[in-house]
């Protein structure tokens, strides 16, 4: 015998009171979702969810770990309620572990079964102490063996996978997420996923200033965000003229404050278009010119819509290491310019004040450039890792 | 669409194609087996390598080994004759705007104690073969300089080069020829070796031969089951090396209707991108036709190269192996150009399947493009 089922632990959302079904029924549809094409099949109940496998059950604890929403994942054996089958499951999967001591802890989720808790772990450590050499330790057990008993049966355990935590996704919204293929926004991109917030991903492309290139680097970015999100939209607006302009109409130190202005205002309507509630950005305090806190207060003031910036206070090496880890290191670092590089000011403002930029906005009618910026957006949609056919709105 | 970037690579002639095609086919076997399928296709591999070797007129002086290309001809040619040599010398001589090919294997040979030298290039991008004479001495084993500069065109004077070279008795001379077969005159007989990629003249990627005197040895760069006179061992790809006979045969036979045309098309393009403002051109007036290269004054040469590639123009900026790197061209830099230059460099190379009529499309595309873009 071995273990057939993992047992999958909800998140936060012992707090959710009446929206629970909702939540519930949601994760399970994103867990159906994550192991399409995989031996595994998925029930659940109020309180779990869960797979019954046939072979490693690795492959599918780590496809789990990438679904928002999931606190614990437990590799499970679904025995009987019968005391006698129960002793001898236990003292089958306990021979399985490598250990010289163990513990039993017994949690009677079904207060009708006739045997109280520790009733019941007595029972179990005395079957297994019989029958190996193993000892008992209740503080630092080599192995733990948790006796979960429900109504429809009694589920044994000894090995539990952290989940990514947060709420399933789609139940907070989408955010429309700001990426420039540097190696910051897909940082970002994957924290707002992880709490399960969906998004659509908006790019400032400046052709010829920008290299073809990034928009390939953008998608296989991308990739890499749809095990947590299986279809992403990624908008790309074309951005030369409007650049060229504020190239031309406003001094070299507040070039980049007007370009970012300039950006929020038009991810702010594409995002309202898209029915997303909100903007998402890989921007950190301090990072560069641009992210000061004085420059983002100026750059905020543009957009009423909430900005979320999952970065804010993360440190620069913690964002390379979380990007190693989604595997978009190795794409961002691919040495493309963006839009922010090509047209670099020599001394950027690094507290750039409001009144400035609204008189240099006053030089010349932005309006119809932001128009086209808006109306021109080519939108990409990449689903399960691949580029798929999308009409354009 | 107009495809001035033939120096990176070369489209493979139709003819080459089903050449190839048929070849793939008619001889399936090994050639290193030894039942009729291989003995067919070991025969076919020996007529092709004495079909090449005919083609330059070196049949009874030579020998050739088939590989996959320039860079595998360049590596085994320098690390292969100098761990064979390594006693008769530690010298080792090649010029500072080689391809990193050749640059970075000499290298390679720098860490295990080789001396080497690299020469200085005039600020045409040629070796002085003065600089040369003063280099070499008794315990040079190797001098490896390049026929033509794939990012200029310059092109060295070999013969004079090797002459010098031959003065001492022990000393190789190596040349890749990549840019140069077929394109330019070269005195083959004077080289000791030499290597080139059948791709840049028509042929297959990934193919290509070190044709080397016949008493020279190296020690391989990889073992294996001995083909290749024990210097390359793996499966000959026959087709492909019947192929590149083939092609070589083509681009010797037709060097002087090729160079005719492709002068025209240069030469037009040099009259008429002639802008003192916007452009200083790197390739010096001699250089080979099929390339040609200047920088940019005003603008960056990345995003004029992104501007004509949406155009469907296709040319190249620094060199190709680089560009992942850091964008600044080795070559120009040697040459004694200012970074700017070095960083904004465009070229443009040719082929005979170009018209003239391309080089005019081109010329008002580009000037095009310089008006809309921005300065640097």
């Amino acid at each position: 015998m071995n273990y057939d089922s993992l047992m999958i632990h909800y998140g936060e959302l012992s707090t959710k009171g009446e929206n629970r079904k909702m939540f519930v029924r949601e994760l399970n549809k994103n867990i159906r979702h994550a192991l399409k094409g995989m031996n595994a099949v998925t029930t659940f109940d109020h309180d779990h969810t869960y797979v019954r496998f046939e072979g490693d059950p690795m492959p599918i604890i780590s496809r789990l770990q990438k679904v928002s929403g999931i606190q614990r994942i437990s590799l499970v054996y679904k025995s009987d309620r019968d005391i006698e089958k129960l002793k001898e499951d236990a003292l089958s999967l306990i021979k399985l572990e490598e250990g010289k001591t163990f513990k039993v802890n017994t949690k009677r989720g079904d207060k009708t079964y006739p045997l109280q808790s520790l009733e019941l772990s007595r029972v179990l450590g005395g079957q297994i102490l019989k029958n190996t050499d193993l000892k008992v330790d209740v503080h630092n057990p080599d192995i733990t063996l948790n006796v979960d008993v429900r109504k429809d049966a009694i589920y044994l355990s000894s090995h539990t996978y952290m989940g990514a935590g947060g709420y399933p996704l789609g139940m907070n919204g989408k955010v429309m997420m700001m990426l420039s293929g540097g190696i910051d926004s897909p940082v970002a991109a994957y924290m707002m996923l992880r709490r399960g917030i969906k998004i659509e991903c908006i790019h400032f492309a400046a052709p010829p200033y920008t290299s073809d290139a990034v928009l390939d680097k953008l998608k296989d970015i991308v990739k890499k965000l749809n095990v947590y999100q299986e279809s992403v939209k990624l908008n790309i607006v074309p951005f030369t003229k409007l650049q060229l302009a504020i190239y031309q109409y406003v001094a070299e130190p507040y070039c980049i404050t007007i370009m970012r202005r300039m950006m929020y205002r038009i991810a702010e309507r594409v995002a309202r278009r898209h029915n997303c509630v909100g903007i998402a950005s890989g921007e950190s305090i301090g990072q560069v010119a641009s992210q000061t806190l004085d420059s983002m207060v100026t750059i905020n003031n543009v957009t009423s819509f909430p900005v979320i910036r999952p970065l804010a206070v993360t440190d620069k090496l913690d964002i390379i290491k979380l990007s190693q880890e989604i595997e978009t290191y190795d794409i961002s670092i691919r040495p493309y310019e963006d839009c922010c590089t090509i047209f670099k000011p020599k001394k950027p403002k690094t507290r750039p004040k409001i009144s400035e930029c609204e008189y240099y906005e006053s030089l010349f009618d932005w309006k119809t450039l932001l128009d086209e910026c808006v109306e021109n957006v080519n939108a990409i949609m990449i689903k399960d890792g691949e580029e798929v056919d999308f009409e354009n709105k | 669409m107009i495809y001035f970037d033939n120096a990176a690579t070369t489209a493979p002639l139709e003819e080459a194609l089903s050449f190839y095609l048929k070849a793939v086919k008619d001889f399936p076997g090994n050639s290193s087996s030894t039942h009729g399928l291989g003995r067919q296709a070991d025969r076919e591999l020996e007529k092709a390598r004495a079909s090449i070797l005919e083609s330059f007129g070196l049949a009874k002086t030579h020998s050739l080994i088939f590989n996959s290309g320039a860079t595998e001809g360049n590596n085994l040619a320098i690390k292969g004759i100098a761990h064979f040599y390594k006693n008769r010398g530690k010298k080792l001589i090649t010029s500072s705007v080689e391809h990193p090919s050749v640059t970075n294997a000499f290298k390679e040979l720098e860490k295990e104690g080789f001396e080497v030298v690299y020469l200085p290039v005039t600020e045409e991008g040629k070796v002085d073969p003065l600089s040369l004479e003063k280099a070499l001495d008794k315990d040079t084993i190797l001098v490896s300089i390049m026929g033509v500069n794939n990012e200029t065109g310059a092109v060295n004077d070999l013969s004079a080069l090797a002459d010098l070279t031959h003065k001492f008795p022990k000393a190789f001379f190596h040349s890749d020829l990549t840019q140069a077969i077929g394109k330019v005159k070269v005195p083959y007989s004077k080289l000791d070796l030499f290597t080139y990629s059948s791709h840049k003249i028509g042929g297959l990627r990934g193919d290509g031969a070190l044709i080397y005197l016949n008493k020279i040895k190296f020690a391989p760069l990889s073992d294996g089951g001995g083909q290749e006179f024990g210097f390359r061992s793996g499966t000959v790809n026959v087709p492909a090396v019947m192929t590149q006979a083939y092609v070589v045969k083509e681009a010797l036979k037709g060097y002087e209707s090729n160079l005719k045309h492709v002068k025209e098309i240069s030469e037009y393009l040099r009259q008429n991108l002639n802008i003192p403002s916007e452009i200083r051109f790197n390739s010096p007036i001699d250089a080979s036709p099929y390339v040609l290269n200047f920088s940019l004054i005003n603008k960056k040469a990345s995003v004029v190269l992104e501007a004509l590639s949406e155009k469907g123009i296709y040319v190249s900026s620094v060199s190709a192996c680089n560009s992942k790197g850091e964008p600044i061209s080795e070559v120009l830099t040697a040459m004694g150009k200012s970074e700017g230059d070095a960083r904004n460099s465009i070229r443009l190379s040719f082929s005979k399947r170009n018209t003239l009529e391309e080089a005019k499309t081109f010329v008002l595309a580009f000037k095009e493009v310089l008006e809309g873009v921005i300065n640097r």
